[in-house]
């Protein structure tokens, strides 16, 4: 009980040191000049990037 | 076939809560100021301590799962509750507006704290409409402790992230001029490989060659793709999380950080290398625009195979396997424990495949060819060709479907043409757009070729590879998991609605031509059951588009 309480603390901690650091690193640089990752891109590529992870989780034929 | 319902069971009700929160908030407050700045209690504000409840629900949604989702009685919906949590949230909205655009109206000196407590007796009536003040009671009782170890998680969460924040803070020197120097250097490196002039000021963060230099500025040092990267390898861990073993997992996080800082520097290089050999506009335009994304793509797609494919990390089947008598092996087959168990439960259809795939190619081959042009996609046909190829290859099974159509398809597509040159026909003038200027210095046999396969591929592969990703594959996603189970026939408003909606944000400035386009395609479709309907009025309405934007020269269309 107690090495799986501390486990998923462990998890929730790390994710959300991750998010919470992540998020607010976009915000933070919401508009650069010229950006590394151009928000006008955004649904192309996340559109692309979800069809591929679909793709990559279909079932295997047994 | 099932329309949209209000969730009626308790896990339900708390993921419809959280979302009508969030969006509430997103569309009627961010952008406006309203909240963030003014729901204050005692110094406290929701930019810093909002994250602390947020938080805390979800770490209580995620691991109270189970217990939640066994609690199976039927919730009845506050209808009172509701209609009094939408005035409190429009009273808040009149009273910021009027605070901002300075309308002396009835209230013009209510101060943000009395805002803010109507504002939170609203999330509160909307919470107790949506569940009952025994059922929370009851959610409370089933999950234990859980409520006190979320509140201490959420509390936790915000103390981590808000003590790394200055990490980020574009005015500490600690690591974004780490970035900025570590990023300059490393590009100073591999060009020297290939340049032998190298430049390189650390003062202004400057690198290139006498030729072509750039300026390494914060939002370029690699912190974006960082960023994109920690959320993307953090959500994707919690998400699959069963199927994954922790907490050797989480060393996966600092090799994609690792791999998409590498691709930043190396996206850098190219561009000083590209622009160094003449192809200023190139580096300049599509290449600095597109390698961003393609990098995040390609670190996103190896991370999700890594937690899939390697065995290190992914649970084995064989220590996971239900046993006879093993109590778990319930609970773990539930949760889909098993990679291979959670493949079989939890996996897309393989009939996925055909539907999408060619759709991804032509997304994929866009991200290619704008990468390799400048103001002027010359590189356009490799868009038709990677359509052509995973139609061709996919159509053994495509061409089971029913690919004849009447006479509403066309019609449709005429009405759809109508509706999207409204606009320009009502003003009277074409949109201005570099494309026609881009296609006027070109050879009249380049320029021709180019405009056919434009052409050909708005009227042949664009229709059919779209019409399959959309109407095919996501309208009847929203309804079935098996959605080539479903009929095309059986789709509900809510899955026209939805898919039509993700059709119209793909067209840019033209969502909302594209949104109108999408519900007629979709009627087309669900018409007769045909797909020839659908693919029909789409590929007439592209072509109409094509021959006024060749008659018109309104270039802005494509």
């Amino acid at each position: 009980m107690t090495k799986n309480l501390l486990k998923n603390a462990f998890i929730v901690l790390g994710l959300a040191l991750c998010t919470s650091t992540a998020a607010h690193a976009l915000v933070f640089y919401p508009n650069p000049k010229t950006p590394e990752i151009d928000p006008s891109l955004a649904i192309g590529s996340l559109t692309l990037l979800a069809g591929a992870l679909a793709v990559l989780r279909v079932r295997r034929k047994k | 076939m099932r329309d949209f319902i209000l969730p009626s069971h308790l896990l339900g009700r708390l993921y419809f809560l959280f979302a009508l929160v969030v969006l509430e908030y997103v569309f009627c407050f961010v952008g406006r100021g309203a909240i963030p700045g003014h729901l204050k209690f005692y110094g406290m504000n929701t930019d810093t301590y909002g994250q602390i409840p947020i938080f805390a629900y979800l770490v209580f949604l995620g691991f109270g799962h189970l217990r939640l989702k066994a609690q199976q009685g039927e919730i009845p919906f506050g209808r009172v509750l509701f209609a009094s949590h939408l005035l409190c949230l429009a009273a808040v909205f009149y009273l910021t507006m009027e605070a901002q655009e300075g309308l002396g109206g009835l209230f013009p000196d209510t101060s943000g704290y009395a805002k803010s407590v109507i504002y939170l007796l609203g999330t509160f009536l909307l919470a107790l409409a949506c569940i009952p003040l025994r059922n929370w009671i009851g959610a409370i009782r089933a999950t234990g402790l859980l409520w006190l170890y979320a509140s201490l998680a959420g509390v936790a969460g915000w103390f981590f992230g808000t003590s790394v924040k200055f990490l980020w803070n574009a005015t500490s020197t600690v690591l974004n001029g780490t970035l900025q120097r570590s990023a300059l250097h490393a590009v100073s490196t591999i060009l020297g490989f290939f340049l032998p002039d190298v430049v390189t000021d650390p003062a202004t963060f400057t690198v290139g060659t006498p030729r072509y230099l750039i300026t390494i500025a914060g939002g370029c040092s690699g912190i974006e793709g960082l960023g994109l990267v920690l959320i993307f390898t953090s959500l994707w861990l919690w998400f699959y999380r069963k199927e994954i073993r922790f907490p050797r997992a989480l060393l996966l996080i600092p090799c994609a950080l690792g791999c998409i800082w590498l691709l930043n520097i190396i996206r850098l290089a190219t561009l000083i290398l590209i622009a160094n050999a003449g192809g200023f506009e190139v580096a300049q335009t599509g290449f600095h625009a597109q390698a961003g994304w393609i990098a995040f793509i390609v670190i996103a797609l190896a991370f999700s195979m890594a937690t899939q494919k390697l065995s290190w990390v992914r649970k084995l089947p064989a220590s996971v396997s239900p046993s006879a008598g093993d109590s778990r092996s319930g609970t773990m087959q539930m949760l889909g424990g098993a990679s291979e168990q959670a493949g079989e439960l939890h996996g897309e259809s393989p009939a996925i495949r055909a539907y999408l795939i060619p759709f991804l190619a032509i997304l994929a081959a866009s991200f290619v060819s704008k990468a390799a042009s400048g103001y002027f996609e010359w590189l356009y046909p490799l868009r038709f060709f990677a359509a052509a190829i995973a139609l061709i290859y996919f159509w053994p099974e495509l061409k089971k479907l029913n690919w004849r159509f009447g006479w509403f398809g066309p019609v449709t597509g005429v009405a759809v043409f109508l509706v999207w040159i409204a606009p320009s026909w009502w003003a009277h003038q074409s949109a201005a757009s570099p494309l026609g200027t881009a296609l006027a210095a070109l050879s009249p046999a380049a320029r021709w070729t180019w405009i056919s396969f434009r052409v050909a591929a708005a009227c042949l592969t664009v229709p059919i590879a779209e019409e399959l990703a959309f109407r095919g594959y996501l309208a009847r996603r929203f309804i079935s998991r098996e959605f080539d189970q479903v009929s095309f026939t059986g789709l509900t408003t809510l899955s026209i609605a939805l898919s039509s909606l993700a059709f119209g944000l793909m067209h840019g400035q033209h969502w909302m031509a594209g949104t109108l386009a999408g519900l007629a395609f979709a009627a087309a479709l669900r018409w007769r059951g045909r797909m020839g309907d659908a693919v029909a009025a789409h590929a007439l309405s592209n072509l109409l588009l094509a021959a006024w934007v060749l008659r018109f020269g309104d270039w802005a269309q494509w």
